[in-house]
Formats: structure tokens, sequence, C-alpha cells
């Protein structure tokens, strides 16, 4: 097992910058999701750290050693593909057989070893197969068995349930943490879907544009995202434009469309008065009310979709924009209807504006 | 299930496209076991004396056949070092003047062979001295080299380059990784490029009636020059054993890869 540290790790193509100075430090056995869009530097990150890539300045650590020096094919890191690479001329066998070969392993110790990691992703008695004549599922069980059975010192999933549909994608979620924690392997997972990211990562890091922007717990990045961006990229839709008040009885007012939201004073912690300020909501926190009081809006509901677990609604009226309410007791089936919306103080996050928001 | 929509009309034309096709070498293969000292069909009698005739020395065709295999033997190998290694680079790597290299490699296919003998001769006979053989394998090597590499690329161009990465994490060194990625996946198409590169020079008459000196002549050209003096059924003979030939070859090609990377 081992650790792993990226330190002001930079790579240029040209004059576009991929990674921008990233600093990581991730400890034995530690499950790291890289989340962001496409074409923000997480795979350029992983091709670094596998050492397809050389990095233009910066160091990758592995166990405290500078890897640099050392070729891809020396670095023991195990690595899943997005397509998952298997060779199509060979048998699941020789596929997952294909490292220990290399090492020169006895032949039944490669034997026994192909056939317990084939147990560990429940595909025992399909050695004999090509990939070609496996599903989805299965080609990906296999990959994951050829990435881990040499025992890498560090496992690298690039975007490994993009290719599924949703119940397989759920199931392989499980998998694959029941199989790291088993093999408390550390690893870092490649995604743009952040429910897989929190749903597998130790901690998450929201990247874009070769920046890191927040690093943290799953439940931080979730419920406290630390900027409108990474809010926007967490699945947070409901966003609203005003202007932050002094505090008063630990709560801070801002002034919305002159409507008056009270937020916590620890969430507005550093915003002068007066600050023109985002908030945002997930809207799932946001809920319909039959009272008028404190943070609650009158408006007009424009359209409910049925997703099963919940409705999920536009309501205008509110405020200047628009706000999208999730809640699961909604039965009228009629747009057009007045209702009243709650935002609890607490569910709700400021953000000063930035530059590129106004 | 797909629709039947195959009416006697269409199958008529269809047998009949396939008996003009056949039809002249069913005729030769019959009319090889000729008596007879003129070809006639159908044959009065049965005789392999003539397929004897194509052992004699006088005839020369033993000779022929061997210089004929040794230059496309010869020419087809080193073609598959120079032509798999061209489609490697061209695939494997992103730059500039690619397309333009993939044309230059495969030009010979487009430039008339005559023009191209032509050529070559003007320069043999201004270094002067360049022996039979030489004369011959340059042509040869230049003229098949298309089919060589046209079907490596067709094969390389799909290719998902993410198994050498694979191959390369799971601890492979890059020799390691081209002898047991690239290769064993592009080996249909060398193979059915070499197999048609090598059957081009077998059969190729244009560029070699030029080319051929006195002393070394493949196989085409002494059927040729024997049909010029003497019209006895020993070319019939012939035909037949190079036809059975071919047919040896593309039933083991069948065989071994598969017919289908030919209609590529």
């Amino acid at each position: 097992m081992a650790t792993l540290e990226l330190k002001n790790l930079t790579k240029k193509f040209g004059d576009f910058t991929a990674v921008d100075n990233m600093n990581i430090s991730v400890a034995e056995g530690e499950m790291i999701a890289l989340l962001g869009g496409s074409g923000c530097g997480k795979t350029t990150t992983l091709r670094m750290i596998a050492g397809f890539t050389e990095p233009f300045s910066g160091s990758i650590l592995v166990s405290g050693k500078d890897v640099a020096k050392i070729p891809p094919y020396k670095r023991n890191i195990g690595i899943f593909f997005q397509n998952y690479a298997l060779f199509p001329h060979m048998t699941v066998f020789e596929n997952v057989a294909f490292g220990l070969k290399l090492q020169k392993l006895p032949k039944n110790e490669i034997k026994e070893r192909v056939e317990s990691i084939l147990g560990l992703v429940k595909l025992t008695g399909f050695d004999k197969r090509y990939p070609r004549e496996l599903s989805g599922g299965q080609q990906q069980r296999v990959a994951l068995a050829r990435a881990l059975v040499t025992r890498p010192s560090i496992l690298l999933l690039d975007e490994p349930l993009s290719n599924l549909d949703a119940t397989l994608r759920v199931e392989m979620q499980v998998e694959i943490k029941r199989i790291q924690t088993e093999l408390g392997i550390t690893t870092i997972i490649v995604t743009h879907d952040h429910e897989e990211a929190v749903s597998l990562a130790d901690r998450v890091i929201v990247m874009n544009a070769g920046r890191i922007l927040q690093i943290g717990s799953p439940q931080e990045i979730f419920d406290r995202p630390a900027s409108a961006f990474v809010a926007d990229f967490m699945g947070f839709s409901t966003f609203i434009h005003g202007t932050i008040g002094l505090p008063e009885n630990r709560k801070r007012p801002v002034v919305c469309s002159g409507h008056t939201l009270f937020v916590p004073e620890a969430a507005a912690a550093g915003l002068d008065s007066g600050t023109p300020c985002t908030l945002t909501i997930r809207s799932e926190n946001i809920c319909l009310t039959d009272e008028p009081g404190e943070n609650t809006v009158s408006g007009v509901v424009q359209s409910a979709t049925y997703r099963g677990h919940a409705t999920r609604l536009e309501v205008k009226g509110c405020f200047d924009e628009m706000v999208y309410p999730a809640v699961s007791d909604y039965t009228e089936k009629e747009n057009g209807n007045h209702v009243l919306v709650h935002f609890p103080a607490n569910r709700i996050c400021v953000y000063k504006n930035t530059m590129e928001e106004q | 299930m797909r629709e039947k929509r195959t009416g006697w009309f269409s199958c008529l034309i269809a047998v009949l496209v396939m008996i003009f096709l056949l039809a002249p070498l069913v005729v030769i293969v019959i009319a090889s076991f000729t008596p007879t000292a003129v070809v006639t069909f159908p044959p009065k009698g049965f005789s392999l004396a003539w397929y004897a005739n194509i052992f004699h020395s006088s005839t020369h065709f033993m000779e022929g056949l061997g210089n004929s295999l040794k230059i496309g033997l010869l020419a087809t190998a080193l073609d598959v070092l120079l032509g798999v290694t061209a489609a490697l680079s061209i695939c494997r790597y992103d730059f500039k003047g690619k397309n333009a290299l993939l044309n230059y490699f495969t030009s010979p296919m487009y430039v008339p062979s005559v023009a191209f003998a032509f050529v070559l001769l003007q320069i043999y006979s201004q270094i002067g001295g360049v022996p039979g053989m030489l004369r011959l394998f340059i042509g040869h090597f230049v003229i098949i080299l298309p089919y060589i590499v046209r079907n490596t690329v067709s094969v390389l161009h799909v290719f998902n380059w993410t198994l050498e990465d694979a191959a390369t994490s799971l601890g492979a060194n890059p020799v390691q990784v081209f002898f047991k990625i690239p290769i064993p996946l592009a080996k249909p198409g060398v193979l059915a490029g070499a197999l048609l590169a090598f059957l081009y020079s077998f059969d190729e008459v244009a560029l070699s009636s030029l080319l051929s000196t006195p002393r070394f002549i493949t196989l085409p050209i002494r059927i040729m020059n024997y049909m010029e003096l003497t019209f006895d059924p020993t070319l019939a003979a012939i035909s037949t054993l190079l036809i059975l030939g071919s047919l040896i070859l593309i039933v083991l090609m069948e065989k071994f890869i598969g017919l289908d990377m030919f209609v590529k």
C-alpha cells in the first residue's frame, strides 16, 4: 500500500495549461475522487500519475519517493480505463493473467491468483470467454480484475461507471467500494458525475480549468460548496441574487428582488454589509408551506415534472430568478397554482459575487 | 429476419455471371488433359503428357517458377517490414502530412506499371551492369508495397491505442507492448496484404517483360514467350497448375484469417 502526493503539478500543451499547480496528498487506503467537467484536467492528472505523459513542472511522490524517473511500466499502478481497454485477442483468463505472466510468476500461482480475483469480481467460470462475448458490466469487471491482480500500490479509475446503464451503475458502485475497502488500496477515481463521486470517495476534489476549486468530504462538497460554480456543478439549480445586510440575532438578512431572506451568520462570514451576493439551496431542501413566515415567499407554479421520488417544480414570481423546489407531496396537476415557498435558513449557501458572474 | 426478395430474374443474372467467370477456367482445366498436339475441346481421350512436358528442361518453366518465387517471396518479405512500419507510424502518431505520406506509399498503385518500368529501364541503362534479378526485384518491391500498406492501415486505423497504455500499466516494456498488442492485432491485415502482394508479383507481366534479361526470366514471361512460339496444351496444363496453386493459397488464407479481410 502507498501514499500519493502531488506537488505543484503542472501540465501544459503548448500555450494551454491543462493542469495548473496542483497539490494533493492522498493517505494510504484512501479513495479520492477528481470531479470536474470535460477538459478540467482530471484525466491529464491521471495520465501523469500513470506515467503516460510527463509533467511540465512539479512532482509526483508515491510513498514519499519521486517517480519522475520511473518509466510507466515499472510504476506498479493499476489502471481502469474508461473504454475498459480489454485485449480483444485474449480470453478473460489471458487478459487478467497478462501482468502476472510479465512478472514471470510460476504457472500455478498465476492460475490461483487469476481465479481468486475473478471470484472477487464475481466472474468465476468466465475465464475462457473473449471480451466480445461478455456484456458491458462483465467486461468492466474483467478490466477491474486485470487492474487489481498485479497488486498495484495505487489504483486509478477513469470514469469507471460512465458506460453503464442506471441499474448496473448502482450495482457496480457498491462492488467497487466493496473491493476497494476489502483490498485497502489507495485509489483515485476520475468522474464527471457528482453522485458517483460523493457515493464512492472518502474525499472529493472539484476541479475546473486545471485548478482545484474545493477539496472536502462528500458531505462538505454536497451541502456546502465553496463557490457558486461548485454548487452549480454539484447539482444546485436555484440561484438567487441579492444584497447582504448587517447581522441581527445571529442571522443576516439578504434582500433579493424586494424580499428578505435570512441566512445564518456563519454561512455569510467575511461578507461586508451591502455586498452583492448569490444565494443557493438544493431543490430538495426547498419546501412548500401553508403558513406565511420568515424566509417564505409566494410564487406561481409554472410547471411540475414528476420524477418518481419527487416532483420538481418551476416556481416563478418569488424573485427575479426562477426557483426549483423538489417536493414529494405535490399532487396538483394544473400549473398556475399560487404556492408559498419556504427556504430553510440553515440550508442556504451564500457566495460573494465574483467578476465573471456579474 | 430479412425479407427474401430474390426473384427468378436476379437468380438468372447471377448464374449467367458465374458461368461467364468460370467457363474459361473449366475449359482450360479439361483441355489440359488432351492427348493431341493441338488444344481441342472436348478432349479426345485423356493424357498427362502435357503435364510431364512442363517439367521438361527445354520449356524452362521450372527455372521461371524458381525465379518468380525468389522475386515474389523476397519482395513480399522486405515489403512487409517496410510497409508495416510505415503503416504503424502513420496510424500511431499524429503529424502533419500524415495523409500525404499514406498516399505517397500507395502511389505505385496508381502509376501505370509500363511507365514505371520505362523509367527504371532508363536508370538501369545509365548505370549499366545491374544484374537481372536486382532489376526485377526493385520493380516488384515498389509496385507491391501499396497492397501491404493499405491492408495494414485498414486494420490499424480502427485500432484502440489505449490498449498499449493498458499493457504498459500492467508492466510491459515498449518492446513487449509492440509484440503483444499491435502486432497480433494487425496480423490479419498484414497477412492479407502480403498474400495479395505476393500474388500480384507472381502474376506480373508488363513490368517484368520490360525489365527481365535473357538470364533471369520469371514464369509469366516464360509462358508468354512459349505461347508466341508454340501453342500446345502445355499452356493449358501449366495454367491448371497455377489455378490450383492460387486456390490452395486462398483456402489456407480463409482457414487461418478469414476471407472477409479482402472485402475491406
